[in-house]
């Protein structure tokens, strides 16, 4: 053997000794990435993690916090540069995530289409969750309004949109959402107001169907009835930059109600975040918005066939029911698909439906329309 | 290597190829991730597909950015912010500075470890604490309503905001950068003005100043080139609307998905800040030569 070929082979096999060893998608260990907060991955651990492994024996799951949407966005960018080279990615399941994130991620293949993949439980899904044939919805939640009945007596509380605004401008400064592409439930709040617009009607919107005339038509109007409330918001039409600002505001007293996710309404109370006194309620006209949580499948992951079986598993009525109690969220499946006890005993708390505004370009001139017709409108000086 | 090489290596003419190797994985590193990234923007953004399938150079999202009123604001928004950090980072770091230098009691040891200290705080943590102490019912208005004074508007959510934070938290830096200045200010020269009878301010004016001016252009350089790009105080602290360049950017590309929209905000970006790093390099240069 020439020395330089020697050099080479015994640099090889040093170096591959010196990578550690998690740098290799391990078999059967299925490396779950989150960009959900801390209540959902404690969810995963205590919940789905043993359930799943103790009916997969052999299989484990690897619990990986993403950080946010960007933070696994970017491990979804290298599984698609490792597609193109034919390694392993080292990741096989995003939860929380959209795969339209990556840019050519859907076109080149790298997430596995749902729609083929022959999961038993799939059909159970609830129609309104449907995205895209690479996004499978697991759970979901709600948006409502939150408030201090300090301040506001819980039979005064506003139960119509018509009601709402008229209690905001007849309290000035009193209530604040965040802005719509910074965290749902200002998001929800948004989409309220456009199905105030079109009628109360979410079926008129679906992914397919936006168009730049339409979108015209139906977001305009949206955007002036957004434009009449802000003189009457904190601080002469202030925005926060997410869920969480909103609540401090909140629990700071500066503002009497916020629209809130109710699953993080809920722990903040439980955690002494937001005081007993905090009043929830939801409007009877029609619910605010809500949303559902998708996860992507990596079509190269190297334990794709597990992450599909664990995808599967989600949508069992296991723990689908579990969502319910254990998280305080709402199932990804159609009611029918949780157990008899549970749906009587969710019956009052929650609607049997749950407005849904389509993804896509439908949220995308959401994103961009609130920002150039209704935050600029605020003197930033006033 | 050949033996003559090593032998002339002695000559400090032929030993110049080795500081140059010292220097190449730095300037490699460089080139490869700062400046290859940025030719390759630039590319990104000029060169387009038609729908024949050709390649061809456009400035359409240039003209785009330039025509369109809501990135405008954006952008004089930043510029605004960034002027209004520079001028109040001046005004705040240049009396510390001064203090520290000429000080010689146990006082200026914990000024100083204050002045450092923003340093050490993340600017997440930073925004919710601004939110706590200046915001609406904060701690600053609880202090004022009890010996009943009226309520504070708050600078939370308006362009103030972000000042204030970016201000507090670019503060360890220029100081650092100013106090390193100031050591060149020999006390023998300081001593000689007031013999001669210079007052204060003459003695800032026509003795400290001018031997500063290359430490504050430094200082500014370095606190601009941050907050032009600034990310986290902005966007939890400012208004929804105009935004400055850092949200702005990160919107365009996460949520409305517009990969070349952003880049061409980038672009526009270094643009302008390359203005203040070239202030940098010429006054460095100038050190060096000096």
């Amino acid at each position: 053997m020439k020395r330089r070929d020697f050099m080479l082979a015994t640099g090889f096999a040093a170096g591959a000794l010196m990578l550690p060893r998690m740098s290799f998608g391990a078999e059967g260990v299925i490396d779950v990435y989150f960009t959900s907060d801390q209540n959902v991955i404690d969810f995963w651990t205590n919940t789905v993690k043993p359930a799943f492994e103790a009916a997969n024996s052999g299989i484990t799951l690897n619990l990986v916090d993403g950080g946010d949407g960007a933070g696994v966005s970017a491990i979804a960018d290298r599984a698609l540069a490792a597609l193109a080279s034919g390694s392993d990615p080292q990741a096989d399941l995003f939860e929380g995530f959209d795969s339209r994130v990556t840019v050519d991620g859907i076109a080149k293949g790298l997430y596995v289409d749902f729609e083929k993949a022959g999961l038993s439980n799939y059909s159970k899904i609830n129609p309104l969750a449907f995205d895209i044939p690479t996004n499978l919805p697991y759970r979901g939640s709600q948006v409502l309004l939150a408030y201090d009945t300090t301040k506001l007596d819980p039979a005064n509380v506003p139960k119509t949109w018509a009601d709402l605004v008229a209690w905001i401008k007849a309290n000035p400064g009193q209530f604040i959402y965040n802005r719509p592409n910074k965290g749902g439930s200002g998001g929800n709040f948004v989409r309220r107001a456009i199905f105030e617009a079109n009628g109360n009607d979410p079926t008129k919107f679906s992914v397919d169907n936006y168009t730049q005339e339409s979108g015209d038509a139906m977001l305009n109007p949206a955007w002036d009835i957004l434009k009449d409330l802000a003189p009457s918001l904190f601080d002469g039409g202030a925005y926060t930059s997410g869920n969480t600002q909103s609540i401090q505001l909140l629990s700071q007293s500066a503002v009497t109600m916020i629209p809130a996710w109710s699953d993080q309404t809920l722990s903040a109370i439980a955690q002494g975040a937001l005081p007993e006194t905090t009043g929830l309620v939801q409007l009877q006209d029609l619910g605010l918005p809500g949303g559902f949580t998708k996860l992507a499948v990596l079509s190269n992951g190297a334990n794709k066939d597990a992450a599909l079986k664990l995808a599967d598993f989600l949508l069992t009525e296991e723990i689908q029911s579990a969502v319910l109690t254990e998280l305080g969220g709402y199932p990804g499946v159609s009611w029918d698909h949780v157990s008899a006890e549970l749906r009587e005993r969710f019956a009052d708390i929650i609607p049997t439906t749950i407005p849904t505004f389509p993804g896509g370009d439908w949220e995308k001139a959401v994103n961009d329309g609130w920002y150039r017709a209704v935050a600029p409108n605020v003197d930033p000086a006033s | 290597m050949t033996a003559s090489d090593q032998i002339g290596s002695v000559t400090p003419v032929r030993r110049r190829p080795y500081g140059l190797l010292l220097v190449a994985t730095p300037v490699l590193l460089v080139a490869w991730l700062v400046i290859w990234p940025i030719i390759s923007a630039v590319i990104q953004t000029v060169w387009t597909t038609t729908p024949q399938g050709q390649g061809a150079v456009s400035l359409d999202t240039y003209s785009f950015f330039f025509s369109d009123g809501y990135s405008l604001s954006n952008l004089s928004m930043t510029l605004w912010t960034t002027g209004v950090c520079a001028v109040l980072l001046l005004v705040v770091c240049l009396p510390i500075a001064l203090y520290l230098r000429f000080s010689n009691t146990r006082v200026a040891v914990y000024v100083q470890g204050l002045a450092i200290f923003p340093m050490f705080v993340p600017s997440i943590i930073l925004s919710f604490a601004f939110i706590r102490v200046l915001g609406p019912n904060g701690t600053v208005d609880l202090l004022l309503n009890s010996v009943g004074l009226p309520h504070i508007r708050s600078p939370y959510l308006t362009p103030w905001g972000p000042v204030i934070g970016l201000v507090w938290d670019n503060i360890p830096l220029t100081v650092l950068i100013l106090l390193s200045g100031l050591g060149s200010v020999s006390n023998q020269a300081v001593e000689a003005a007031r013999d001669v009878g210079a007052g204060t301010l003459a003695l800032l004016w026509h003795i400290i100043l001018p031997r500063i001016s290359n430490s504050i252009l430094v200082a500014i350089s370095f606190a601009v080139l941050g907050i032009f790009s600034a990310f986290t105080l902005p966007y939890i602290l400012g208004p929804a609307a105009p935004e400055m360049m850092g949200p702005f950017m990160q919107r365009t590309f996460r949520e409305l998905l517009e990969p070349k929209t952003a880049i061409t905000q980038a672009v526009v970006t270094f643009g302008f800040c390359i203005v203040f790093g070239l202030f940098y390099v010429r006054s460095v240069a100038k050190n060096r030569a000096a």
